[in-house]
This record gives C-alpha cells, structure tokens and sequence, in this order.
C-alpha cells in the first residue's frame, strides 16, 4: 500500500509533463490524457486515505500526512471536473497550475515533515464534525489553489480577452471555495471546537489565520463587488488579494503548524 | 461598503499580527523578548490582549454597525426587484447574530472544572447534583488514549432528573444553557475516607468533604506508607493534622491512600449558546443560498 502514493506522485508527474509539452506547442490544442492521469492519481490516493482509515478505524484525515493526500487528492479531482466542464473557459494554465500544486503538496507528504505512521486519532480527534471540519476546509482551498492560478496569470498577461477568462476562473473558483471553506473551516470547526472543548472560538493561531483567510477572501469578493460598479473589469487589485489570499492558506497549513503552537498542531 | 472594506483589511492585518506576538502575557515577558519601546506600545495599547482590546472591540463594533445598515439597505433594494437574491442578507443576518452571540457569550460565560472518581458527586446548582457512577478509560495498545467514558446520574432535588449518561469527549451532557464536557484523565493518590454506613468518600489532593460537623480538606496524600495532611475546620477552629489508616476524623474513618482514576469533567454555562448556534446555520444557509444562486447565474455546468 505504500506503493500508492508514489504510483500517485508518478503520475501526476507524467500528466505535468503532458501539459508542459502542450502549453509550448504553439497550436495550443489540450492534450487528450493529462486530466485522465490525474484523475487515476485522485483513485490512488483516494484508496490511501481509504486503506489508512480501515487500519484505524476512523476517517483518515487527522494527520499532516493524510492531510497533505487528501489536498492532493482534491486538487487532483478537480483538474478533472475543470477539463471536463463546460461552463467556464479552459485555460491550460489553471490546470498545469493546480497540478504543480498538487505534486508539490504531495512532495511534503514524502518528507519528514510528515510522518507516514498511521496512528488512530486521540479522543477529541474522534469526531464526525472533525472529519467534515477538514474535508471541506481542504476542499475550499483546493479552489483557492485554482484561483491563486488564475490571478497569477492574469497579473503577468496584457491581453484583454485572456485577464477577463483569468478573472472568470478566480471568481469562479472563490466563489465556490469561499462558502465551503467558510462552512467546513469556520463553521464546522467552532461546533466541533464546542463540542470537544467547550468553546466556539479560541482565538489559537490556526483559528486566527483561518479567520484571517476568509477575512481576505471575503474583500476579495467585496472589492470585486465595488470595482464591478466602476468598470468593466475588476481590475488587478482583487487579482492581488486573491494571491494574498492563497498565501494565507498557505501559512495556515505549514507555517502554523511547522513555526506557531496552538490546539491545532498535531495536524 | 468602503468602510466595510476599511474594516475587513484592519482586522485581517492586526489578527496576523496578534497571532505572531504572544497574547496575554505579564509585562515582564515583551520587556524580555521586545526591544523596550515596542514592549511599551504591546502592553499599553492592548495588543498584549488584542482580541479583549479596544483595537479589536472597537473596529468589530464598527463593522457590526456598518453590516447592520447594509444589511437593512441591501433588503429593501432587493424587494424592489422582479428577481430577488436574498442570500447575502440571510448571510449578513448570521454574521450580525453570531456578533451578538459572541458579545453575549463573552460577557457570560462562566465555566469550572472537577476531577471526580467513582462514586463522587458534585453540586450543579441549588437543587442539582450530578454523581458520577462509572469511569472508564480505553487506551489504544501503544498507550495513547483512545476514549474516557463518565457514566453519570443527575438529581434534581431527591429525584432522579436523568438516571444514566455517558459523558465522552464530544458528546457533552446538555442541559440548557450548561454543558458538561468530558476534559481529562488523571491517575491520583487520594484519601479515602468511610462513614459509619460503610459508605465510602475519596478526596483528591484540594478537595473538601463533610464528615458529620467537621470540614475536612486534605492538603497532601503523601507517599506510599506515610500519613496524609489535611485540614480540618469544626466547631474548635482551624487545624492541620496527619491521618493514618483508621483514624477517626469527624464522623469518618480513614480507609487509606489509593490511587484513583479522577475523571476531569468541566462544566460550562454559556448564555450565548443559542444564539451563537442559530447564527451559524443561518450563515451557512445564507452562504450557500449566496452562491448557488450566483453560479446559476454564471451558467456553469459540467459536461
């Protein structure tokens, strides 16, 4: 089974590779296999997480580890639904981008910065609120990591036509991940919080650069809300703050838990 | 909304800053790791204690205000129009309530912790008493702890209010606005006395009993074969003594010293509870009404 998430690793690899042979083609057609490669990655890692809850016995989410393979996994799974969607315009960019993310994410989970000992999770860790606390917090920032792409790319292009697809992709991406970041970090960790401890809000570092995530997402979409009324594109400063934004989650993840001591820093 | 704007980078670039310089410490520790003007500026403005400060209450009250008119703004705009989207006002509605719940909570909140052991009880309030019928404790084989279990009886007055409940680390006992959590595990020397029923009554190392007119407290256990100290407060005053197996104190009997498992059980009084809840699925509800109606709008779809 620890073959898995390096068949995952591999794979993701090739379908990166796939892309970057695309992106420099100068025809700039998608290539055929690369979001099927990482949708078999998302299975691989999909049953790692699977295998790992049935040895404990409860979901396998708790540890950086399995944390950083969940994330991967999304950020996997998503590529898919991205090329397979039709609503939005496909930028190959965004994919090659969250994909990047997503072998850089698991990268971390091979170091020792996370263990790969599958320990079952302590009382207060033993909670269907927890489960769906860091599900879904990883699941919103799995759009945040799409965003961040976007907004990147739409800062280094001048051409008109492509900063407002960039500008479609970040919007659309925050505007999916902010309510299921905001329900899943937020809302689920102050119940679960309460539950296990007695008290919605701690004011604990993650707990704070959580807030101050949402709080960065949240003017974001104001900021658009307000430049919308004033011209037809919303302009490079909501770009700015949705990178801002991303690097949040970025510190929230590692740099609370690696730098910064708090109820959170076991996972 | 620029001032909600305005609000929103304030407190999203000070919560940064609080969460990297240690809160709540005494003057001496930002003298010792600050250069001195900063530590001036940490501990007279507040930031020691930022999210108690005015530098955080103050903008929060601000932004709650300034929400409160948007709000109320954005409704009556809304009415007038043939498609209505009221999702950000649901939204706001549980931002403004959980404000409130918060504010509610903060203010009072009351809470205390009990280490109990089989067979031990403790006042709630005037009429309830919650005893502690059975404590177990499951470890996974490396040791960690795996689930602590207070199996527990509530009288109200003479009566049984609840005859048996499992109090787990979460899955708290409710009762209104108090709940009580399980906390910790802890594996203590205690004193164990005997009343002349043959009733028996542990006291761990701080804790108080009654043994007929006397109060008795023990200060220390001891170590394996030594006396325990305790102090004991009756109708001649005040005094420390050391019991040893079959001493007599008050209307009790020393039994010994054991060591007892001690369920750490704490319980909360939390006015805003609620509130706060309601506010939350309100939030929730308004977030997810907010965007679905927003990404029915963009048109997309998967293939």
């Amino acid at each position: 089974m620890s073959a898995l998430p390096t068949l995952a690793f591999l794979l993701i690899i090739l379908s990166a590779i796939v892309q970057a042979v695309f992106l420099f083609r100068k025809e700039r057609a998608a290539d055929p296999v690369s979001h099927w490669l990482a949708g078999l990655a998302a299975l691989l890692l999909a049953a790692v997480i699977a295998t790992r809850s049935v040895e404990i016995g409860f979901p396998a989410l708790t540890g950086t580890f399995e944390s950083l393979v969940f994330y991967a996994l999304v950020l996997c799974a998503l590529t898919l639904a991205y090329r397979l969607q039709r609503g939005l315009p496909f930028l190959p960019l965004v994919q090659f981008g969250a994909t990047l993310a997503a072998l850089a994410l698991l990268a971390v989970s091979s170091s020792p910065l996370a263990p790969r000992e599958t320990l079952a999770p302590i009382p207060a860790l033993r909670s269907g609120w927890l489960v769906a606390h860091v599900a879904l917090s990883f699941v919103g920032e799995a759009f945040f990591v799409a965003s961040f792409v976007a907004s990147v790319a739409y800062l280094s292009v001048h051409d008109v036509e492509k900063r407002r697809d960039y500008d479609r992709i970040s919007y659309t991406s925050v505007a999916v991940g902010y309510p299921v970041f905001t329900v899943g970090a937020l809302i689920f960790g102050a119940i679960w919080a309460e539950r296990a401890w007695g008290s919605w809000w701690s004011w604990d570092p993650k707990e704070t650069w959580a807030l101050v995530t949402w709080l960065v997402y949240t003017l974001y979409l104001h900021l658009r809300l307000i430049r919308r009324g004033e011209r037809a594109d919303a302009g490079s400063l909501p770009a700015v703050v949705a990178v801002a934004g991303f690097l949040c989650t970025v510190f929230t993840f590692f740099g609370v838990n690696f730098l910064l001591t708090g109820l959170h820093s076991y996972g | 909304m620029r001032l909600a704007v305005v609000l929103i980078v304030y407190m999203a670039i000070f919560s940064l800053l609080a969460s990297l310089i240690p809160q709540s410490q005494d003057r001496s520790f930002y003298a010792a790791h600050f250069p001195a003007p900063l530590a001036w500026i940490i501990t007279g403005s507040g930031f020691s204690a930022f999210f108690r400060s005015p530098l955080f209450l103050v903008p929060a009250g601000l932004f709650f205000i300034n929400l409160a008119v948007c709000t109320v703004d954005r409704f009556l705009r809304e009415l007038k129009k043939q498609e209505r989207r009221h999702g950000p006002d649901i939204l706001h509605v549980g931002i403004l309530l959980l404000c409130i719940g918060g504010l509610v909570s903060f203010e009072g909140r009351q809470s205390g912790s009990v280490l109990l052991s089989n067979g031990d009880a403790v006042r709630l309030s005037t009429d309830r008493v919650l005893e502690m019928t059975d404590f177990a404790y499951r470890a996974y084989p490396d040791g960690r702890p795996e689930d602590w279990t207070s199996t527990v009886r509530l009288y109200s007055g003479s009566k049984v209010e609840i005859p048996s409940y499992a109090i787990r680390v979460n899955h708290p006992l409710r009762l209104g606005l108090l709940s009580i959590y399980q906390v910790s595990h802890e594996i203590q020397r205690a004193l164990v006395l005997q009343d002349s029923q043959g009733g028996v009554h542990s006291l761990a190392r701080g804790e108080e009993t009654q043994a007929g007119e006397a109060s008795i407290q023990l200060l220390d256990p001891g170590k394996p074969g030594e006396s325990a100290s305790v102090r004991i407060r009756d109708a001649s005053g005040e005094r420390v003594a050391k019991l040893g197996v079959g001493d007599p104190v008050g209307t009790m009997t020393v039994a010994g010293v054991r060591e007892l498992e001690f369920s750490g059980l704490e319980a909360v009084l939390d006015p805003g509870f609620p509130l706060v809840l309601a506010s939350l699925i309100i939030a929730a509800l308004g977030l997810f009404l907010t965007f679905f109606q927003k990404l029915r709008s963009m048109g997309v779809t998967t293939a």
